[in-house]
């Protein structure tokens, strides 16, 4: 029989020290977690952070193309990234209920420190609870993390013109989570696109000067962020719909439920607005990356339109309105 | 869309734009025709001179509020399950919706595909699984296929609510006794593909009207728009036509039909804000009402009041009388975070789908 977490693996004692050993550290090593602290101790360079937190608490917690590990990890850094920052220290905080099995916790783990990897970071601190049976479902986390942004990255007021660039396909995590989530009977190959986006910030260096704003689509979708940064920055714009690609089999996941991919998360792109000019450089850079070989431009901002708006294949323009009803829940 | 297509579809909309000089209306009957000419901005490339108007083709937006309550109804039972897709969830009805009662713990499970349904029974044999079966001679078939297989399969927990309609009595209606104008006819391609030709071919043969079976590309739309549009302005004589023969057979699906024969009768029904019309309902016949949750649970459905009692003009909208921008509440009251209308709260509503895509006006 699999062995499980217990009430006593969260005590604090014995139990707790031995499931830190052998999984956490065993898989985030570095030797700032491991130096015995309540706290993490380390230096920076002078100049700005940023900081973030999320919690993530995704149904199922193994999906195909990730886990709730690889998530927390890359939700993270990703919003990290929106900074202009590159990641330095995370903490990793988690919720486990009582039962849940420790070969899975150990492969989340796992999933976790392979991801830090990929994007240089580290997780230095964390915490450990276990509740009763019945009171979270699975496992759940939290993660923090600390950048250092840029010099040359300056967010400010998108003006009339400036370029819409996307890194890639849509609607990939949530459309994973909802195949899943649903039970559909619908084989396929969907996975999610989770993954973090750090390398964007070195593979840009200096261009992040023509970066007015970076964001990524996750809850909501591509339109509700549009239709976010939109508003924030009150200027309408148009998209192109044939600009954006969506995997054929993802299409057709939709086409056949009657749901909008428009409105489904992405975990693994990014929408980065460009200075006037200065998208198609941009665009060639980002497809140097693997994570963003499909970059394109999908549109501008333009202060003809009053919201965001969509030039259709045919010609005929509509709006793209914000994500009112949620179409699934717990996606991350 | 390849360049050669977009350069078709432009001039097809040139030509259309060109030929209509007076104001027109053309009718798109079916709720996916109205979502699918708002995703497209179709109105958007028209001449402000055709006015596209909704029909009743939207199944959600005409189940009418007592038959949700009968499902509400039925919750209070400690031994029933009801089974719905989501589209119906958030209906109200007079005592609420079933999305309210789901969140209050109550019984209420969300299913994707019908065969879902008689899982649910043959996991639950302790409940019995009510499943809301709401739609048009679309998806009647598929009903008619779990009746059957409930019966071989000998599962006696499981049991459809019904508020099956029929199309042609509704259009009957329309062109008829409502007082609407309508000058062209988008016929729904979905129901045609079960029911064939028949049920539309009186819109041109007893009321003059042009009439065309369309897809729900754009190019099929476009296309057939361009159709009528000809019928109208008197360039081409009015006939009944077909532009989606890849999927709709002159006599439709023979399968399909023989289970819609086999399963149900026709009754008279009352469509949601729109009123009794007569012989538009689909109901178990005597052979399979066993299955008949009203039968099995003794329950009668209230007859709903004409009108909501806040302004709610979805009756005006679901006979093409009004447009959905025409309504006092539209977009101020009535979003879909606060539906006021059941025609805000299905994808397929017009009201939701001028909302979420701007209707005409951007």
């Amino acid at each position: 029989m699999n062995k499980k977490i217990t009430l006593r693996h969260g005590d604090g004692g014995l139990h707790t020290s031995k499931l830190i050993h052998d999984i956490f550290y065993r898989h985030f090593d570095n030797e700032i977690l491991t130096g015995y602290q309540d706290a993490a101790m380390f230096t920076t360079e002078a100049g700005r952070l940023a900081f973030t937190t999320d919690s993530f608490v995704v149904k199922p917690i193994f999906f195909p193309g990730g886990d709730i590990g690889k998530l927390a990890i890359s939700g993270t850094i990703n919003d990290l990234t929106t900074a202009g920052a590159v990641p330095l220290y995370l903490s990793a905080g988690f919720v486990i209920e009582e039962g849940f099995e420790i070969e899975k916790l150990n492969q989340i783990a796992a999933s976790m420190g392979e991801t830090c990897k990929r994007a240089g970071a580290k997780i230095v601190t964390g915490d450990t609870k276990v509740v009763e049976k019945g009171l979270v479902d699975g496992a759940y986390i939290n993660t923090s993390g600390i950048g250092r942004v840029q010099e040359c990255f300056h967010p400010r007021q998108i003006t009339s013109g400036d370029e819409i660039i996307l890194t890639g396909t849509i609607a990939e995590h949530g459309t994973a989570i909802l195949l899943e989530r649903y039970d559909l009977g619908l084989q396929s190959n969907i996975k999610s696109d989770c993954r973090p986006l750090s390398e964007i910030i070195p593979a840009l260096g200096d261009l992040l000067k023509h970066v007015k704003l970076m964001r990524d689509p996750t809850r909501g979708g591509l339109a509700t962020t549009l239709c976010e940064i939109s508003e924030s920055h009150h200027i309408g714009a148009l998209i192109e719909e044939e600009n954006l690609q969506i995997r054929p089999a993802v299409g057709a996941v939709h086409e056949l439920l009657g749901t909008d991919p428009l409105y489904f998360a992405s975990e693994g792109r990014m929408i980065l607005v460009i200075e006037k000019g200065h998208g198609l450089e941009i665009v060639n850079r980002l497809k140097g990356l693997e994570s963003c070989s499909d970059a394109e431009q999908i549109g501008t901002f333009d202060k003809e339109n009053s919201k965001v708006c969509l030039q259709t294949p045919l010609g005929g323009k509509r709006i793209l309105s914000m994500l009112e009803n949620q179409m699934i829940s717990r996606i991350c | 869309m390849t360049q050669e297509e977009k350069r078709l579809i432009g001039k097809a909309v040139s030509q259309i734009n060109e030929s209509v000089k007076s104001d027109i209306r053309i009718m798109e009957v079916c709720g996916t025709h109205t979502h699918q000419i708002a995703r497209f901005g179709i109105r958007n490339l028209l001449t402000p001179k055709i006015h596209l108007v909704s029909g009743p083709g939207c199944p959600v937006c005409v189940t009418e509020p007592g038959y949700i309550d009968v499902l509400i109804t039925l919750l209070k039972r400690e031994n029933v399950t009801v089974a719905t897709f989501g589209d119906l969830l958030r209906v109200r009805g007079l005592s609420g919706s079933l999305e309210e009662r789901k969140s209050f713990g109550q019984k209420v499970v969300t299913v994707y595909s019908p065969e879902d349904v008689l899982d649910l029974a043959k996991r639950n044999t302790g409940q019995n699984i009510v499943f809301a079966a709401v739609g048009f001679e679309t998806t009647a078939p598929l009903y008619a296929a779990l009746i059957q297989t409930a019966q071989e399969e000998k599962i006696n927990n499981f049991f459809l609510l019904t508020s099956l309609k029929r199309m042609e009595p509704a259009i009957r209606f329309i062109l008829g006794e409502s007082g609407v104008h309508i000058d062209g006819m988008l016929c729904p391609g979905h129901v045609a593909a079960i029911t064939g030709n028949g049920p539309f071919l009186p819109v041109t043969a007893e009321y003059h009207i042009p009439a065309v079976i369309c897809g729900f590309e754009g190019m099929d739309l476009i296309t057939s728009i361009g159709i009528l549009c000809r019928q109208i302005t008197g360039e081409i004589p009015v006939q009944f036509m077909n532009t989606y023969k890849r999927c709709v057979r002159d006599a439709g699906n023979p399968v399909a039909l023989r289970l819609i024969k086999d399963v149900f009768d026709s009754s008279d029904v009352s469509w949601r804000e729109i009123g009794l019309i007569r012989d538009s309902a689909l109901i178990l016949n005597h052979r399979y009402e066993e299955y008949d949750a009203s039968r099995r649970f003794g329950l009668k459905m209230e007859s709903a009041p004409t009108a909501f009692p806040d302004g709610c003009e979805c009756g005006k909208v679901l006979i093409g009388e009004k447009t959905p921008d025409m309504c006092v509440n539209f977009g101020r009251l009535c979003t879909p975070d606060h539906p006021i209308g059941p025609c805000m709260i299905s994808s397929e509503g017009a009201c939701a789908a001028y909302y979420r895509f701007g209707g005409g006006k951007i």
